[in-house]
C-alpha cells in the first residue's frame, strides 16, 4: 500500500511552494536556477504519471534498421511521431498544443 | 626566461596573470607605461574566460585610452574546440575579410602561462531573449536581418586553402555526407544514450536528400542569435569563433534559421530577430548566391540533428558523473522538441 500523498502530488505541492513562496524571496541572480529546479520537478512528475513514455520497445533495433535504409519507404514516420509525441508529453507538453495540454 | 615568465615561476600561475598581460601589452604597443583602470572578469567557463580591460597607454603608436577584452584559456583547458591562438588566427582572417568582429590586436603564446589575446571591446547586446522581444533594441528588423546575411556572406568569402588556418584540417569533398558520418559516430560513441530512432531517421533522410554541394568555405558553425552583438540596432560584432571550420556555406544558414534558435519567435525565421527574405537578400547582395527552399530545409534538418547530438552529449556528461549539473541534466529534455521539428521538416511535400 502506498503512503499518501503519492510522489506526483508531493512534487506538485513542493513545486508550488518553490515558485510561490521561495522564488519571490530569492535574489534575481538565483531565479534562473530556481526555475530550472521547478522545471525538473514538473518533468519528474509527468514522468511518474506516464512512465511508459520514457522507454521505446526495441529502440536499438529500430534505430539500426533505419540507419541501414530498411525503412526508407517512410511508413515508419507515423510510429516515430508517436514515439516523439510520448516523449514530448513528458519533456515539453506545451508543444503538443491545447488538445494534449490537459 | 622573460621577466613575466620569471614572475609566474616565482608566484605560480594566476597570481601574476594581470601583471603578465600588462607587461605583454606594454611591449606589444611599444608603450613606456600602461595604466590599468579596470580589470574585470566578464564571463567564462571551463574552456576560456573574458576579462574587460580599460587602460591608458603612454607612449608608442597607441598612446591614449582604450577599452579592450583579454580572452584567455582557463588554467586547465581541455577541449575539442579551438585554442586561443587558433581563435586569434580566425579573428584576423575574418577581420581582414570585412566581417564584423572585435578588432584583434595581439596574441601572446609565449609558453609562460595560458595563451591569451587582446581584442577591442565592442559595445552591444547579445542576449537572444532580449533581441527578439524588445523592438527598441532592434527598431529596424529588416536592416539587422540584411546585415546578418551580408556579414555571413563575408565569412563565406574566406575559401580554402589558407595556410594561416591550416589547423582547420582537411576540406571535405562532400560536406553533407561528412556531417552525417560525424553525427552517426557521435551517437555511437554515446552507447545506449545515443540510441534514438528519430535522429537516425533524420540522418538517413539527410543521407538520401543531400543537395549538390557548394564549394567549401569558412563556416562560423555557431552563427546564431546570442552569439552576435547588436548596438544601436545595428550588427556590431560576431563572437565565439571556437567551432569554425570548412564546410558547405548553407550549413551556417540552416543553423541561423533553425527553429531552436528563434527564441520563441517562430515566425521570424532569421534567428527570431528578422525575416528569412531580408537575411537572404543581404546574403545574395554580397555573395551573389541564392539558396533555394529545399536546401534551406535540408540544412535546417541538419541543424536540429546537430543540436540534438550536442544536447545528448551534454546530458551524458551529467549522467556519467563527469560533471553533475541540473542544467546539463535538463538539456536531455530539449531533444524531443528537436525530434518533433525533424519529423515536421522531413515530411514528404
Amino acid at each position: 500500500m502506498k503512503v499518501e500523498p503519492a510522489g506526483v502530488e508531493l512534487l506538485r505541492v513542493a513545486r508550488a511552494s518553490l515558485l510561490e513562496s521561495l522564488l519571490p524571496l530569492l535574489p534575481a541572480e538565483s531565479h534562473y536556477t530556481a526555475r530550472m529546479v521547478a522545471n525538473a520537478m514538473a518533468i519528474a512528475a509527468r514522468e511518474l504519471e506516464q512512465p511508459s513514455a520514457a522507454s521505446v520497445p526495441d529502440a536499438a533495433r529500430l534505430a539500426r534498421e533505419i540507419r541501414e535504409g530498411r525503412h526508407d519507404a517512410g511508413e515508419i514516420a507515423a510510429l516515430l511521431r508517436e514515439i516523439t509525441r510520448a516523449r514530448l508529453a513528458v519533456s515539453n507538453p506545451r508543444l503538443l498544443g491545447p488538445v494534449d495540454k490537459r | 626566461m622573460s621577466t613575466a615568465a620569471a614572475a609566474v615561476a616565482m608566484n605560480g600561475p594566476g597570481v601574476d596573470r594581470r601583471e603578465r598581460v600588462v607587461r605583454f601589452i606594454a611591449q606589444a604597443a611599444g608603450a613606456s607605461h600602461v595604466e590599468v583602470s579596470r580589470w574585470e572578469r566578464l564571463s567564462g567557463g571551463a574552456i576560456q574566460e573574458n576579462i574587460a580591460l580599460d587602460v591608458r597607454v603612454e607612449g608608442g603608436a597607441l598612446a591614449g585610452e582604450h577599452r579592450w577584452v583579454v580572452r584567455t584559456d582557463a588554467s586547465s583547458a581541455v577541449s575539442v574546440s579551438h585554442t586561443r591562438p587558433e581563435e586569434f588566427a580566425l579573428l584576423v582572417a575574418a577581420h581582414a575579410a570585412g566581417v564584423k568582429v572585435p578588432r584583434p590586436l595581439w596574441l601572446c603564446d609565449d609558453g609562460a602561462g595560458p595563451a591569451f589575446f587582446v581584442m577591442a571591446r565592442v559595445p552591444g547586446i547579445a542576449a537572444g531573449h532580449r533581441l527578439v522581444k524588445d523592438d527598441a533594441l532592434v527598431p529596424d528588423r529588416p536592416l539587422l536581418a540584411r546585415e546578418l546575411g551580408e556579414n555571413l556572406a563575408r565569412v563565406h568569402g574566406i575559401a580554402p586553402p589558407r595556410p594561416a588556418l591550416d589547423f582547420l584540417g582537411e576540406v571535405p569533398d562532400d560536406p553533407a555526407c561528412e556531417r552525417v558520418a560525424a553525427y552517426r559516430a557521435n551517437l555511437d560513441a554515446l552507447g545506449a544514450a545515443g540510441v534514438n530512432p528519430v535522429l537516425e531517421w533524420g540522418l538517413r533522410w539527410c543521407e538520401l536528400h543531400a543537395p549538390a554541394p557548394w564549394p567549401a568555405a569558412l563556416l562560423h558553425r555557431d552563427y546564431r542569435t546570442g552569439n552576435y552583438l547588436v548596438h544601436e540596432g545595428r550588427l556590431a560584432a560576431v563572437l565565439d569563433w571556437e567551432f569554425a571550420g570548412w564546410g558547405d556555406p548553407r550549413e551556417d544558414i540552416g543553423w541561423m534559421f533553425a527553429r531552436c534558435w528563434r527564441f520563441g519567435r517562430g515566425e521570424r525565421v532569421a534567428g527570431g530577430v528578422g525575416m528569412a527574405r531580408d537575411f537572404l537578400e543581404g546574403y545574395a547582395r554580397v555573395s551573389g548566391r541564392t539558396i533555394d527552399a529545399a536546401a534551406t530545409r535540408y540544412w535546417q534538418v541538419m541543424a536540429h540533428i546537430r543540436w540534438a547530438v550536442i544536447a545528448l552529449q551534454q546530458a551524458q556528461r551529467h549522467r556519467s558523473g563527469a560533471e553533475s549539473s541540473l542544467e546539463l541534466a535538463l538539456t536531455a529534455h530539449i531533444v524531443p522538441e528537436l525530434e518533433w521539428e525533424i519529423l515536421e521538416l522531413t515530411q514528404p511535400a
